[in-house]
């Protein structure tokens, strides 16, 4: 089922490379991806992807990169609910 | 010193730079290789009081910064040139980043204005090693360096620790500049959260069977102590992965020992029993958990980690929490009431106590191990290369904490033992390091004995020497209808005559009558020493999870 990520990453050497390369790594098909780069010090990119496997860990994966400000997994329409991890986090 | 407004405004170069930041990052130690790209660095290390150890591999570098941040708790650091300086380190780098261990791996580089244009030893290491370091730089400026190496060691060393590296082009090392200073980044400490550990308190509460699973975040996290007292206040069973082993106090009554391929089979029932699983620290790694859908079938999942990334990763947990085991652990104590599942674990413990009766006059390596640890106890610090004889030392070796057992988990890197075992012993000059090798693995570094020899490192080594790759052989005698390809070393040199020929004084041991005399030596002898063990070629590691299965279905032990 594909997922779309809004990532926000320090306009950084290698930055885009590391999280593309967390993505595949990972086990995520890249669908999509769009990048910008609205100031001089940060790009901002949108992927969507494709997996078996949890986009929420994805997600963590990706937000422990040094570069990376901030991820969004964006909320879409699903078909058949995935189950889902229930933990807080601290 | 520190990044002070003084310093800002001094000039000096990139590679000047670079061994300030080391200074001011209290490193007084690094292990490495010179050669073109980074001889700047070389040449200002003439006038730095950081000491440089000289290895005679760049693999050896990296795996010794990694012995060395093990047993210290420090960042480990290493240095190496352009192109093979640089790959042959990317082993290290990935050793450190499966098991989580600090370091600052340092890599010369062509001048910036060849980069791309395939120069005389140019590599893109930082490419390269993206997929293995938990940050990377290229330093482009020189006014960039101190800054740079000031925050690759906050970066290796906060939360879950990891190698960064750092790739130095030679025109960078020689330019000359003021430092900017560092930009610290804010990593917020997580605090609790009371509604969750709340949730944690009550799924231990509700728990009729509940069970730890500790791993190597434990010791990392510095929640030995945390652990124990926990274990010593509600009587809870726990077992531990490789990476684990020591956390646990080794003479616990409820020490189940080792889970996974080739644990004990107390603590693999007791796991696949036990109602309520807390994970302190550990990662479901596939080793530990066998076929991963049958592990702890009946078990509710508490994980516990510094990275929030490893929760639900492989398995979901009814509660997470990431944050400080030191801080979380205390706080899940309660009374618990769990006396029949106490007993139960006490029959699994001795139901599957380890025998060390083997028939024979040959030296049961089990044995020898048990009996080495004991007899050197508490000043014992041991760092086991990859194979068999690193299940035996798992299964066998007594631990007293977990900074004392050296092992690559992750990676499984043969030939981590001897460098592992040099970095230890100049982290821990007072420790009696013991590296155990198998013969295999020894020729995987054997340079580095001329290591030990330079700079009298009183490394003592065993050589469990069966003759051939024995994990290799015993997976093709078990799964590959014994036919054996390519695992028979038995033309290996004289490795007594070996060791002499680096200067090291060494001896051989071919009977069980011989073992005690042995011990005594290698406790008593105060400089580096070489004991070459044959073992018997034919001696397996059980009990045995074969790959795949659940691991309820042990090989090679009592029902």
């Amino acid at each position: 089922m594909s997922r779309t990520f809004e990532i926000d990453l320090d306009h950084s050497e290698g930055a885009l490379l590391r999280v593309l390369g967390t993505v595949e790594r990972r086990g995520f098909e890249l669908l999509e991806l769009s990048a910008d780069k609205p100031d001089a010090e940060t790009y901002s990119v949108r992927l969507r992807v494709d997996s078996e496997r949890d986009p929420d860990v994805l997600c963590r994966q990706l937000q422990r990169l040094v570069d990376v400000r901030a991820v969004r997994l964006l909320a879409e329409p699903i078909e058949e609910p995935l189950p889902r991890f229930q933990a807080t986090w601290l | 010193m520190d990044g002070s407004r003084e310093q800002s405004t001094m000039v000096r170069t990139g590679a000047q730079w670079l061994l300030q930041a080391l200074e001011a990052e209290g490193c007084d130690l690094l292990f490495g290789y010179p050669g073109g790209a980074i001889m700047p660095v070389y040449d200002a290390l003439v006038d730095s009081p950081i000491k440089h150890i000289l290895v005679r591999h760049e693999q050896g570098a990296a795996l010794a910064a990694d012995g060395y941040a093990r047993a210290s708790g420090k960042v480990g650091v290493c240095l190496a040139t352009s192109g093979p300086g640089a790959t042959n380190l990317l082993t290290g780098i990935a050793n450190a980043f499966l098991d989580s261990v600090p370091m600052v791996a340092i890599t010369g580089q062509v001048q910036t204005m060849v980069m791309g244009t395939d120069a005389f030893q140019e590599v893109d290491v930082f490419g390269m090693s993206l997929p293995v370091v938990k940050h990377s730089y290229i330093v482009r400026r020189a006014e960039d360096v101190y800054a740079t190496v000031r925050e690759a060691f906050a970066i290796a060393r906060s939360g879950r620790p990891g190698p960064v590296l750092i790739d130095l082009p030679k025109d960078v090392a020689n330019a000359s500049a003021q430092a900017r200073l560092p930009r610290w980044r804010s990593v917020a400490a997580r605090t609790g959260e009371p509604e969750a550990m709340m949730r944690a308190r009550g799924l231990i509460a509700r728990a009729q069977r509940p069970l730890l699973y500790v791993g190597g975040g434990v010791g990392m996290a510095n929640a030995e102590a945390a652990l124990r007292s926990l274990m010593r206040s509600t009587g809870l069973p726990a077992v531990y992965t490789l990476k684990g082993l020591g956390a646990v106090d080794p003479d616990a009554p409820f020490n189940l020992g080792m889970l996974g391929m080739h644990g004990n089979p107390a603590a693999n029932h007791a796991v696949q029993e036990c109602d309520l699983l807390i994970v302190a620290g550990a990662r479901f790694d596939d080793r530990a958990t066998g076929k991963l859908d049958t592990f702890a079938p009946k078990a509710r999942v508490l994980h516990l980690d510094i990275d929030v990334a490893e929760i639900g990763k492989l398995r979901s947990a009814d509660v997470g929490l990431s944050g400080k085991l030191s801080e979380q652990l205390p706080y899940l104590a309660q009374p618990l009431n769990i006396a029949p599942w106490q007993q139960h674990c006490r029959e699994l413990k001795s139901r599957h106590a380890e025998r060390y009766d083997a028939p024979g006059d040959g030296v049961f390596a089990p044995a020898l191990l048990r009996q080495l640890s004991e007899a050197g106890g508490n000043r014992l610090i041991v760092a086991s290369d990859v194979g068999q004889h690193q299940m035996w030392v798992a299964q066998h070796w007594r631990v007293p904490r977990a900074a004392a057992h050296l092992s690559s988990g992750g990676l499984g890197t043969m030939g981590f033992g001897l460098p592992a075992a040099i970095g230890a012993q100049l982290a821990k000059p007072d420790a009696c390091v013991v590296c155990v090798s198998g013969d295999g693995s020894i020729m995987m570094n054997i340079q580095e004995l001329a290591t030990l020899k330079r700079y009298g490192i009183p490394v003592k080594i065993v050589l469990l020497d069966n003759s051939c790759l024995g994990m290799v052989r015993q997976w093709q005698e078990l799964f590959f209808a014994e036919r054996y390809s390519e695992v028979d070393l038995s033309d290996n040199p004289d490795f007594a005559e070996l060791a002499r020929a680096f200067g090291i004084p060494a001896f051989t041991v071919e009977r069980r009558d011989q073992v005690p005399a042995a011990i005594e030596r290698l406790l008593g002898d105060a400089g580096p020493l070489f004991c070459h063990v044959k073992i018997d070629p034919r001696a397996n590691v059980w009990p045995l999870v074969p790959p795949g299965k659940s691991n309820a279905q042990m090989m090679g032990c009592a029902a």
